[in-house]
């Protein structure tokens, strides 16, 4: 599996416990009360704010029976990471950098050092005081060979972790082995939170950081518990305390909900039919996150017919993604037209092609492919793929292109079926940043380069535009990338789409977008 | 009466050593390369190597199986690939808390069933009997998933009564999960006693309509005494089969039920297991079904010897 789909790898336990256990509560009530005649789904959560104290209590998949606390690990228990720790450096809810550890940050005219002047009174949960030292530790930790952190494969090719400087308590200085006018974004991934200088060692247990709850236990695919931690530099928490329960089957973890055992249900998309008996009952409801995921319906490039570019072009064209959302999501979402960027990311370019049928059957006959047929793999990893593919099926028809959908194992989907068909449904987490995405997914080389390919020109253009200090130029590099890969790239991104929370109707200050979540303002009303 | 008992442990030892050699081959059968299966995709090629050699993957399939079997018979079954712990103590864990369902499942079925069972036998094609084999009925057919959700429904979403799942972690207490353990038993519970019932039922119409039973009762005994002392042990020899067979389907029935309640028990683990491919576990989860499973079915036919006097009696006649 691969480690860039996390914490997404967790639904895989939720899709192989369905061919056994899907019939959850949901399934039974909206046999009785009839799909058709369910309300539309909450757009939010309960706005309000929350009464001061009391203890949340949140189920969450695991992530193995080998989890840690380190955030650097591939293995780490994602839900904890926000509230124990915190970053250099953060994605605000506008889409924006903002400051977290690091007060502020710049670079040097090329971009190629870059210098953070590090928070002051800030205390580590044992007591002792944040420093430099911290944050270059924390570089060091994630690009050690032995932590073999997910996140190395970003940062190794541009820092070399034996050039950090601290010239004093609160500078930190990274030079770059490359210039790059991005790096900072980087740094906000789950896997860059700060530990302590040294605590390679013990991390995993003890996560020990700077963030607004203390650990107070924890265990491995167990039941854990976080307390308020009063000395936060940003201020006490609303919570006195949270309660992690890990419930590996999805079902479960809603049923838990709707009995009132917890009262949020973390890095869980609840499908349509339990989304609406969540709505439906006194106890709680749902929440969205807007745009957290997108899917893709990835042609390798390498494989016939999909190595003639005439031939993806005619594949994005054929299909209205606003059909596909229409249908597959049931209007939870955002059409994607094929690009990538997120609509909330600053970067995103709004502009692009519009759905042209009769285009696309005339590329498919220039480039010899009339009555194109292709086979398009799904599985029920997630929800969505099979819905996403009958709905391409279906709306590609009109362009003449036949497809047959073709469904595959869910728990061998990702060694077995990714990257290795020419073409099949999957998706990803939004919250990277732009330059990270491009790099990650569409650069030649790249070990996530899901549709092999591999084009000179898109890959001279991403350098250009990380080397490009002017913000306003290196956004509209950045939107020239995304013409490239609209333009002439292997991945159709049919949509964005909203994750469905579920959660109790006493939680008020519920925010979280991307890999941000707000541990300082949640809290329960009536607590 | 001796050589049975010894031919039945014989056969009950050659099904186990069959079966552990079935589960050792199934395991190593798995599509692709175990290494490679655990460690993923982007594993490079050394790593790939070094995991094969750990697990013992450059020797031939024989000596590999002896080193695994001669381990097992010695409690050791390695160490799980994800948590590297010792998997002998890990599955204990889990299996000590799935034996605790199965505990109370069995009381719940055994008892509730075979009483239900008497009744719809004595009061033949009545309403009573009516009542008793169409809900057992629809109990058999409906899989166990289904009544265990129906059960969350009613008695932990509608009526706050039990918890819907537990959150503990497999180190919890007995008294932690007490109050967990009844739904999922009843959920089995209402499964298995199906067959009981059923089986129950029928021997005691073919008792009733015996000869020795008619001579009873003309002897003036009353129908409560022909029922315990009479119908009773004759009718429960062949339930017994059945209730063995039923203890040993526990052992994949609470694989289903077990997940849809966050039940801390070995059917977690193997589902767990299975998917993160580590091997050594499933493997010790297998061999432990089997011998729970091949013991059941000897249990079975001991008691039934114990309780038909032709069986017991045939060894001191010869």
């Amino acid at each position: 599996m691969p480690d860039i789909h996390h914490p997404g790898r967790r639904s895989v336990l939720a899709a192989a416990a369905a061919g056994s256990a899907s019939l959850g509560a949901s399934w039974l009530l909206t046999g009785c009360t009839g799909a058709s005649a369910a309300p539309a789904l909450p757009k939010g959560a309960k706005q309000g704010t929350p009464d001061r104290g009391g203890t949340l209590r949140i189920a969450r998949p695991p992530a193995s029976e080998a989890e840690t606390l380190d955030p650097a690990s591939a293995l780490s228990a994602y839900e904890y990471l926000g509230a124990l720790y915190n970053r250099l450096v953060r994605v605000g809810a506008n889409g924006d950098l903002a400051p977290d550890l690091a007060e502020s940050w710049e670079p040097d005219a090329e971009a190629r050092t870059w210098t953070f002047r590090i928070r002051k009174g800030v205390t580590f949960h044992d007591g002792h005081r944040l420093t430099s030292a911290d944050a270059a530790y924390t570089l060091r930790h994630i690009l050690d060979k032995e932590t073999a952190s997910p996140q190395a494969a970003v940062l190794a090719p541009l820092v070399d972790p034996k050039k950090l400087r601290t010239p004093d308590a609160h500078t930190l200085v990274v030079p770059l082995k490359t210039p790059n006018a991005e790096f900072p974004s980087l740094l906000t991934h789950y896997n860059c939170y700060v530990i302590p200088d040294g605590s390679a060692r013990g991390i995993g247990r003890t996560g020990i950081g700077t963030g607004p709850f203390a650990l107070e236990s924890f265990a491995p695919a167990g039941p854990g518990r976080i307390t308020a931690f009063e000395d936060h530099w940003a201020g006490r928490p609303v919570l006195d305390a949270i309660d992690f329960y890990s419930v590996a089957d999805m079902s479960a973890r809603s049923n838990a909900l709707l009995a009132g055992q917890v009262d949020l249900l973390s890095q869980t998309n609840l499908d349509f039919a339990t989304a609406r008996v969540v709505a439906a009952s006194d106890r709680a409801t749902i929440a969205r996150v807007e745009n957290a995921q997108w899917y893709v319906l990835p042609m390798l490039t390498t494989e016939k017919p999909f190595t003639d570019v005439r031939v993806r072009q005619a594949m994005k064209l054929a299909y209205d993604p606003e059909y596909v959302v229409k249908v597959a999501l049931q209007g939870a979402g955002t059409p994607g037209w094929d690009n990538p960027v997120p609509p909330s990311d600053p970067a995103h370019l709004a502009t692009h092609p519009e759905h042209d049928p009769e285009q696309a059957r005339h590329l498919l006959k220039k480039a010899g492919h009339e009555d194109l047929t292709v086979d398009l793999y799904t599985s029920s990893y997630d929800p969505v793929f099979t819905p996403m593919a009958l709905a391409y099926q279906d709306s590609a028809r009109r362009a003449g292109i036949r497809v047959r959908v073709k469904t595959a194992a869910a728990d061998s989907y990702y060694t077995q079926i990714w990257m290795k068909k020419p073409l099949m449904a999957t998706y990803w987490y939004t919250g990277r940043p732009v330059d990270q995405l491009f790099t990650q997914v569409f650069r030649s080389g790249s070990s996530y380069n899901e549709t092999a390919w591999s084009d000179k020109g898109f890959d001279a253009l991403l350098d250009r535009a990380r080397q490009e200090t002017d913000d306003t130029r290196r956004r509209e590099l950045y939107g020239e990338a995304q013409t490239f890969v609209v333009e002439k790239g292997g991945a159709m991104t049919p949509m964005f789409a909203d994750r469905l929370v579920g959660i109790s109707r006493n939680v008020r200050g519920y925010a979280e977008h991307g890999f941000e979540f707000d541990y300082l303002g949640i809290g329960l009303k009536g607590a | 009466m001796l050589s049975f008992i010894v031919r039945r442990v014989l056969a009950a030892v050659g099904t186990l050593v069959l079966s552990s050699v079935l589960v050792f081959l199934a395991v190593q059968a798995l599509p692709g390369d175990v290494a490679t299966q655990v460690l993923g995709k982007d594993a490079t090629p050394d790593a790939v190597a070094a995991l094969r050699e750990k697990l013992k993957l450059d020797q031939p399939a024989w000596e590999r199986y002896a080193d695994w079997i001669g381990g097992a018979l010695h409690g050791d079954f390695g160490a799980s690939l994800v948590s590297g712990k010792a998997v002998g103590g890990e599955v204990g864990m889990y299996l000590g808390n799935s034996a605790l369902i199965a505990l109370v499942t069995v009381l719940f079925a055994v008892t509730g069933s075979i009483v239900l069972g008497i009744l719809a036998g004595l009061y033949r094609d009545r309403w009573p009997d009516h009542l008793i084999s169409t809900v057992s009925l629809v109990g058999m057919s409906v899989p166990e998933f289904v009544v265990a959700t129906v059960l969350v429904l009613c008695f932990s979403v509608a009526l706050p009564w039990f918890p819907a799942v537990v959150l503990y972690g497999p180190e919890a207490t007995v008294g932690q999960l007490m109050p967990a353990v009844w739904l999922p038993a009843l959920a089995l519970a209402v499964v298995m006693a199906a067959y009981i019932v059923r089986m129950a039922r029928t021997s005691v119409i073919d008792v009733m309509a015996s000869e020795y039973v008619t001579t009873a009762r003309l002897k003036g005994l009353s129908t409560w005494r022909v029922v315990t002392r009479h119908a009773l042990p004759s009718a429960l020899l062949p339930t017994l089969h059945v209730i063995a067979l039923n203890v040993a389907w526990l052992a994949g029935g609470v694989a289903v039920v077990e997940n849809v309640f966050n039940y801390p028990g070995i059917g977690k683990l193997m589902l767990a297991s299975v998917q993160n491919r580590d091997l050594p576990v499933i493997q010790a989860i297998a061999l432990i079904s089997a011998v729970v499973y091949v013991v059941c079915n000897l249990a079975a036919d001991l008691g039934a010897m114990a309780l038909n006097p032709k069986l017991r009696t045939r060894g001191r006649t010869r």
